[in-house]
């Protein structure tokens, strides 16, 4: 049986994603931010699905005490049912908040749930993921990552603040840590994808914002996919087999599509990995160890 | 010897930003709030972006032993500041008979007594001969004789005061003192849905934190005394200089009387 741990799993692309998963047979953990949430996706795939074996954990992805404490939780878990493995790791957690706001560790909120987060998490179930013979890494990123840079000079937007820039360097994050990901880990088994979603029918633009940006959201949602169409990206890439090996690692509708040039740069891709290793407190190298 | 900036309830929204807008700065930091975990984990994230120090004690400033050992351990590390930065201060709503006496005052001592005995305190450990940044958050509410907010706007309007006083007193010895007064600040989800809430007044009024520090800490530098952060509340505040002080406070009270009742009606 195969075990997939999925974030931001109680609404939106998450829970589509859990639910396909569960109904597939497939051990399903799911992380969420609140606990009554977390019971009531819960409860609902259960609804459905009976048999599914499927378990909530709750952490607030932007503290990364939260995160490491999540990660043990989960190992622990894996551990004890799983048979000590993960195949798929789907890092769909992502936020929008249209002001500036510091998470615990002083880092931007959306750059630290939106890219941070995913990349301490991938290295904390590293050694999960490679136990696998199909381990994958699936990020779910954006269209928003096209025509932007990383802005190297204020990562964190302290200065300009800029919600929909913070919003669109996070999701060119995503993409750019899958790539270098696949770059570092040739050794291994374990492959990254960044999922493209499309314009997807969820709330990620409503939950902490207001005036524009939610009006707006609240229009161009309307015209969005469902999240189950969302998801089927995502359970294409559960269902390749071992070995398979794209000519892009950017995925949308079920296919390998060009992602945006600043993406595949390497520079920026080791930049940003060495940044991040340091802002997570955590060195790659040393094999998915808590230093 | 190397800038070093001292700063009180460095945990909450604007501690934050001003720590790490000092941090970028190339300030060494020093900081302090009531909660010593929160403390640690601000710590790690700034030595993490920026190469400085931290060091961090949790100390509660109405608490005299609490605060003596605050600066024990400063003494101890052989800290000296050239910055001071009062973030520290409790806010509070409600009808003034609603509200117990003991949480009335407990505002008094940490938006006034505690900044007195912080900045008293700081002084003694400035950096031998070189320029001292002391900034005080106020508020735009020390403008305003504020109904429903007496005892808080009341405060911030003692700390406007002594900020404008002493920097008049302390510039020879080359201390500057600055005040803050922001409008209502975004710095976490509940303020933020308030914000929301009020609609495009709302969003006009109010800047990002980030932004706040950045720029208080750019005047600061540059001798400023008062710094209003926000074209549109600066426009409002100057608006509001043209009709009486009696006029204000009744006009504040109707409109905090209104935003009652239409909360109450939703509820």
């Amino acid at each position: 049986m195969k075990t997939v741990v999925i974030t931001g799993a109680t609404s939106g692309i998450g829970f589509a994603t859990a639910e396909e998963m569960g109904a597939r047979d497939w051990n399903v953990i799911g992380i969420g931010r609140l606990p009554e949430h977390c019971e009531k996706a819960k409860m609902e795939i259960k609804s459905f699905y009976p048999k599914t074996r499927i378990k909530y954990f709750v952490a607030d992805l932007s503290e990364q005490s939260e995160v490491n404490r999540v990660a043990d939780e989960v190992i622990a878990y894996i551990d004890a049912k799983c048979g000590g493995k993960i195949d798929l790791l789907v890092n769909n957690a992502g936020c929008v908040r249209d002001w500036y706001i510091a998470t615990g560790d002083g880092y931007e909120t959306q750059f630290a749930v939106n890219h941070l987060a995913a990349f301490l998490l991938t290295y904390r179930f590293l050694r999960k993921l490679q136990i696998s013979p199909t381990g994958r890494v699936l990020t779910v990123s954006s269209g928003s990552h096209y025509n932007t840079s990383i802005n190297w000079n204020d990562i964190m937007y302290q200065k300009h603040y800029n919600c929909l820039m913070a919003y669109k360097q996070s999701k060119l994050c995503n993409v750019l840590f899958t790539h270098e990901f696949n770059r570092r880990m040739t050794d291994s088994n374990v492959r990254a994808f960044a999922v493209d979603p499309g314009l997807v029918n969820t709330d990620i633009g409503l939950k902490g914002t207001g005036g524009i940006v939610a009006y707006l959201w609240a229009l161009r949602k309307k015209h969005g996919l469902s999240p189950y169409q969302a998801a089927s990206t995502i359970i294409y890439l559960s269902k390749m087999p071992a070995g398979f090996e794209p000519g892009s690692a950017y995925f949308k509708n079920c296919s390998s599509a060009k992602p945006s040039r600043q993406s595949m740069d390497e520079s920026n891709g080791h930049r940003l990995w060495e940044l991040s290793e340091k802002l997570c407190g955590i060195d790659y190298a040393s094999g998915g160890i808590m230093l | 010897m190397n800038n070093c900036a001292l700063i009180s309830g460095a945990a909450g929204g604007l501690g934050k930003a001003m720590a790490l807008e000092c941090a970028k700065r190339g300030y060494d930091l020093y900081i302090t709030d009531i909660s010593e975990v929160k403390l640690e984990s601000i710590s790690r994230g700034i030595k993490r972006q920026y190469n400085v120090d931290v060091y961090y004690k949790e100390c509660e400033l109405t608490d005299s032993s609490s605060v003596r050992l605050l600066w024990e351990n400063i003494e101890k590390k052989g800290l000296f500041f050239n910055m001071l930065i009062n973030v520290a201060g409790l806010d509070y709503e409600g009808e003034f008979m609603q509200v117990d006496t003991e949480r009335l005052n407990h505002i008094v001592k940490v938006n006034i007594e505690s900044v007195i005995t912080m900045t008293h305190n700081a002084i003694k450990y400035r950096i031998p001969g070189e320029r001292m940044t002391i900034i005080n958050v106020s508020s735009l509410a020390a403008y305003y004789p504020m109904p429903f907010k007496a005892v808080y706007s009341a405060s911030k309007r003692f700390l406007l005061n002594l900020s404008l006083a002493l920097n008049q007193e302390l510039r020879d010895q080359n201390i500057f003192v600055t005040a803050l007064c922001p409008a209502g600040m975004p710095s976490n989800e509940e303020v933020i849905r308030s914000i929301n809430s009020q609609g495009i007044a709302g969003r006009i009024t109010t800047v990002n934190v980030s932004a706040i520090a950045h720029s208080c800490i750019d005047k600061a530098l540059l001798g400023k005394k008062i710094y209003i952060p926000g074209f549109a509340n600066v426009f409002l505040h100057f608006l509001s200089t043209l009709f009486p002080s009696s006029i204000q406070v009744s006009y504040i009270h109707r409109r905090w009387s209104w935003s009652k009742k239409n909360e109450a009606y939703k509820a």
